[in-house]
C-alpha cells in the first residue's frame, strides 16, 4: 500500500518587511521596501503510513506548525510536493477537507458564543452526516471524553481542558481517515492529559485513524507514538523509531541505589563509575554496549547490604535535549520563523 | 467519499446560518436592550418628523405623513441589517482561526454570507419591536398598491444583499490591518447617510443627487423605500430593480477578486 502522506523537498520561504533597528526604526519601516527572506521550512522529505501514529517533534519555530499548514492545505510550499491521500493539499482544499481533521491546541475550531452541542450540529450539517452516524458516533465520544457535564455548556465558558475535548471531538465526529494534532496538551492537567491521550490512542487503533502529533511533551510521544520524525532549522533532524533514537542518543544508563545501615559514600564498582553519593544514596553510570545491566546489578548486591535498587529508563526528553543542543548551536539560531 | 450535490451545500450552509442566529439568540440581553432601543428610536423619529414638518404639508414634494414612514421603515431596516458587529471575520482573522474555516469544504464565502443571513434573521425581532412601535403611533403607511409591496420585497431583497456583501467586503479589510474599528466607523456613518436610512435622499442638495445615484449605497435601503412608497412606476420600478440586481452581481465579483487576494495573502505570506 503506498503512503498516505508523501512529502518530499518541501520547502517554505516567507519574505517580511525588514526592519533594520536604529532610530526612527518604526518610522522608517512605513517607507522602506525591503525585505528579508527567511526559510522557515528547508526541503524536508518523509512518507506517512496509513495507520500510523507519528510524532512529529521540534523546538519552538523549527518549521512544524509551517509544515502541519502546507499538510492540511492552509499554506502554499514554496517549491516541494505533499500528497495527502493522493490529492495536494491547497489545490483540492475542499475535498481535502473531507480526507482530514485537526487540532490547533492554541486555537479552536469551535463557535465561541454557541453550546458545545451546536457546534457539532454545525459540523454534521458541513459534512453532510446522516442523523443516525451522528448520534451513534457523539454517544461514543461522549463517553469517551465525559462530555456530558458540559455538551450544554457555551464555548466561552468552558475550561481548557474541556474545550480541547470538544475541539477533538469536532475534529472526529465526520470520522476523516488523517487527524492532525498540533500540541493537543499544552498547558493540560495530568487527568486531561491522560483522557487525551485515551482518546487519541483509541482513534488510532480502533478506528485506523493516521495520526501526526506535534507536541512538546514528551509523554504524549513515549506513550503514542513509535516512530518521529524531529525538525530543526526547517530540516529533518533524525526520522525513525524511537526505541532506536534513545539507542541511539543513550550511551550511558543510571543505577541508583538505596542502603539503610551503611554508608553508600563507599560503593565502588569495577563495571560503572559512581556519579553521586550521600550516606543514604549513590547513583552509578555504566555503558550499555559495553557491560549488561545484570552484571552490575549482580556485582552490587553480592558485595554491598542494599536495600533497594533501581535501573533508570533511558528519558527521551534527556534524548531529545541533547539532540537540539547538539545539533543546534545557538549562534545559528539568528532567524526565527 | 461523498459527491458535492446542491443538497449537501445548502445543509453545510444551515450549519453557519443556524450559526448565525443562534449566536444573536445567546444574547438574549443584547437583543432585548435591542428592541428596547429600536422602540425608543422609532418613537422619538415619529415626533420629531412632525416637529419638523410643523403643521406644512410638503417638503420637497414629499408629504409629512410620507417622510415620518420612511423614516421609521428606514431605521427598522438598518437595525436588522446593520448589526454593531457585521461578522466574527476579524476576530478570526486575529485569533488565526481563519485557517480552520479554510479546511472545511465550503468556501470561505459562502460561510461568511450563511452566517450573516442568520445573523439578519436572529436581529428580526428588533425590526418588529421598532415596527409595532411606530404603528402604534400611527407612523407606518402600508404600500398603495398590491404590486407597490411586491415590488418592494424584491428590492428589499436586492438592498439587503447589497448590504451583506459590502458588510462582507469592509470586515475583509481585517486581512490586511487586522484593527478595521476606524474603518468600520466611517463605513457605519458613510453607509447610514447615503443609503437613505437616516434621512430620504429625496431631501438631499441637487448637486449630491448624480453623486449618490453612482453609489451603490443608494440601492440598499431607499431604493425598496422609494418603491414601497408608490414614487417608482413601470420601466422606472424595472430600471430600479435592474440598478440594484446589477450592484449585487458587481459587488460579488469585487468580494470574490478580493477574497482571492486575501486568501493569496494568508497561503502565501502566511497571515
Amino acid at each position: 500500500m503506498p503512503p498516505i502522506i508523501e512529502v518530499s523537498d518541501l520547502t517554505k520561504e516567507f519574505s517580511r518587511p525588514d526592519v533594520s533597528p536604529g532610530r526612527f526604526a518604526g518610522t522608517r519601516s512605513l517607507f522602506t521596501r525591503a525585505r528579508k527572506t527567511t526559510t522557515a521550512v528547508d526541503g524536508i522529505s518523509f512518507q506517512i503510513d496509513a495507520g500510523e501514529l507519528i510524532g512529529f517533534l521540534g523546538p519552538n519555530g523549527a518549521g512544524k506548525s509551517t509544515t502541519i499548514k502546507m499538510l492540511t492545505g492552509i499554506l502554499v510550499p514554496t517549491s516541494g510536493t505533499v500528497t495527502v491521500a493522493g490529492q495536494v493539499p491547497w489545490r483540492d482544499r475542499r475535498s481535502n477537507a473531507r480526507t482530514i481533521g485537526a487540532v490547533f491546541g492554541q486555537r479552536t475550531q469551535l463557535w465561541y458564543d454557541l453550546p458545545l452541542r451546536d457546534s457539532f450540529e454545525i459540523i454534521r450539517d458541513l459534512y453532510s452526516m446522516d442523523p443516525v452516524t451522528y448520534r451513534t458516533r457523539l454517544g461514543q465520544f461522549t463517553e469517551l471524553l465525559d462530555l456530558d457535564e458540559f455538551i450544554d455548556t457555551p464555548v466561552r465558558s468552558l475550561s481548557l481542558g474541556q474545550r480541547m475535548r470538544g475541539d477533538l471531538v469536532a475534529a472526529m465526529l465526520y470520522a476523516p481517515p488523517i487527524l492532525y494534532l498540533d500540541e493537543p496538551t499544552v498547558g493540560l492537567d495530568v487527568v486531561a492529559k491522560g483522557k487525551i491521550r485515551e482518546f487519541v490512542a483509541e482513534v488510532n487503533a480502533g478506528r485506523g485513524t493516521t495520526v501526526i502529533l506535534t507536541t512538546h511533551d514528551m509523554d504524549d510521544v513515549e506513550r503514542l507514538c513509535r516512530r518521529v520524525v524531529i525538525i530543526d532549522h526547517g530540516k529533518i533532524l533524525y526520522e525513525g523509531d524511537v526505541e532506536l533514537l534513545k539507542a541511539q542518543y543513550v550511551t550511558s544508563r543510571d543505577i541508583v541505589v538505596h542502603c539503610t545501615d551503611f554508608d553508600a559514600t563507599t560503593i565502588s564498582s569495577p563495571f560503572a563509575q559512581v556519579v553521586s553519593a550521600d550516606t543514604v544514596k549513590a547513583t552509578l553510570r555504566f555503558d550499555p554496549d559495553t557491560t549488561a545491566v545484570p552484571k552490575v546489578v549482580h556485582d552490587l548486591t553480592s558485595r554491598y547490604p542494599i536495600t533497594d535498587l533501581s535501573v533508570l529508563e533511558p528519558d527521551l526528553e534527556d534524548v531529545i535535549r541533547r539532540l537540539y543542543t547538539e545539533r543546534t548551536p545557538a549562534a545559528a539560531r539568528s532567524t526565527d520563523a | 467519499m461523498p459527491v458535492d450535490t446542491l443538497s449537501t451545500r445548502l445543509i453545510g450552509l444551515r450549519g453557519f446560518y443556524r450559526a448565525g442566529y443562534r449566536s444573536v439568540l445567546a444574547y438574549r440581553s443584547d437583543l432585548l436592550f435591542g428592541i428596547a432601543g429600536l422602540v425608543i428610536q422609532a418613537a422619538l423619529t415619529v415626533i420629531v418628523w412632525r416637529v419638523l414638518y410643523d403643521g406644512q404639508d410638503e417638503v420637497a414634494g414629499v408629504g409629512s405623513a410620507t417622510a415620518v414612514a420612511y423614516a421609521v421603515l428606514g431605521a427598522c431596516i438598518q437595525a436588522v441589517v446593520m448589526p454593531w458587529q457585521f461578522s466574527s471575520l476579524p476576530q478570526r482573522v486575529i485569533r488565526g482561526q481563519i485557517g480552520v474555516d479554510m479546511m472545511r469544504p465550503r468556501s470561505l464565502i459562502s460561510q461568511n454570507l450563511a452566517q450573516s443571513l442568520g445573523t439578519i434573521v436572529g436581529r428580526l425581532p428588533i425590526g418588529a419591536g421598532g415596527l409595532v412601535a411606530g404603528l402604534a403611533l400611527g407612523g407606518v403607511q402600508a404600500p398603495h398598491t398590491l404590486l407597490d409591496l411586491v415590488a418592494s420585497v424584491v428590492s428589499m431583497a436586492l438592498g439587503i444583499a447589497n448590504i451583506m456583501t459590502i458588510n462582507l467586503l469592509v470586515s475583509m479589510t481585517a486581512f490586511w490591518t487586522l484593527e478595521i474599528g476606524g474603518v468600520l466607523i466611517l463605513y457605519r456613518f458613510a453607509s447610514s447617510f447615503l443609503s437613505g436610512a437616516l434621512i430620504p435622499l429625496w431631501f438631499m442638495p441637487a448637486w449630491l443627487q448624480p453623486i449618490l445615484d453612482w453609489l451603490p449605497f443608494q440601492a440598499q435601503i431607499y431604493a425598496p423605500l422609494s418603491i414601497w412608497f408608490g414614487t417608482r412606476h413601470g420601466a422606472e420600478l424595472l430600471g430600479t430593480l435592474a440598478v440594484q440586481l446589477g450592484w449585487v452581481v458587481v459587488l460579488f465579483l469585487l468580494l470574490q477578486a478580493a477574497w482571492r487576494r486575501a486568501v493569496h495573502k494568508v497561503v502565501v505570506l502566511g497571515g
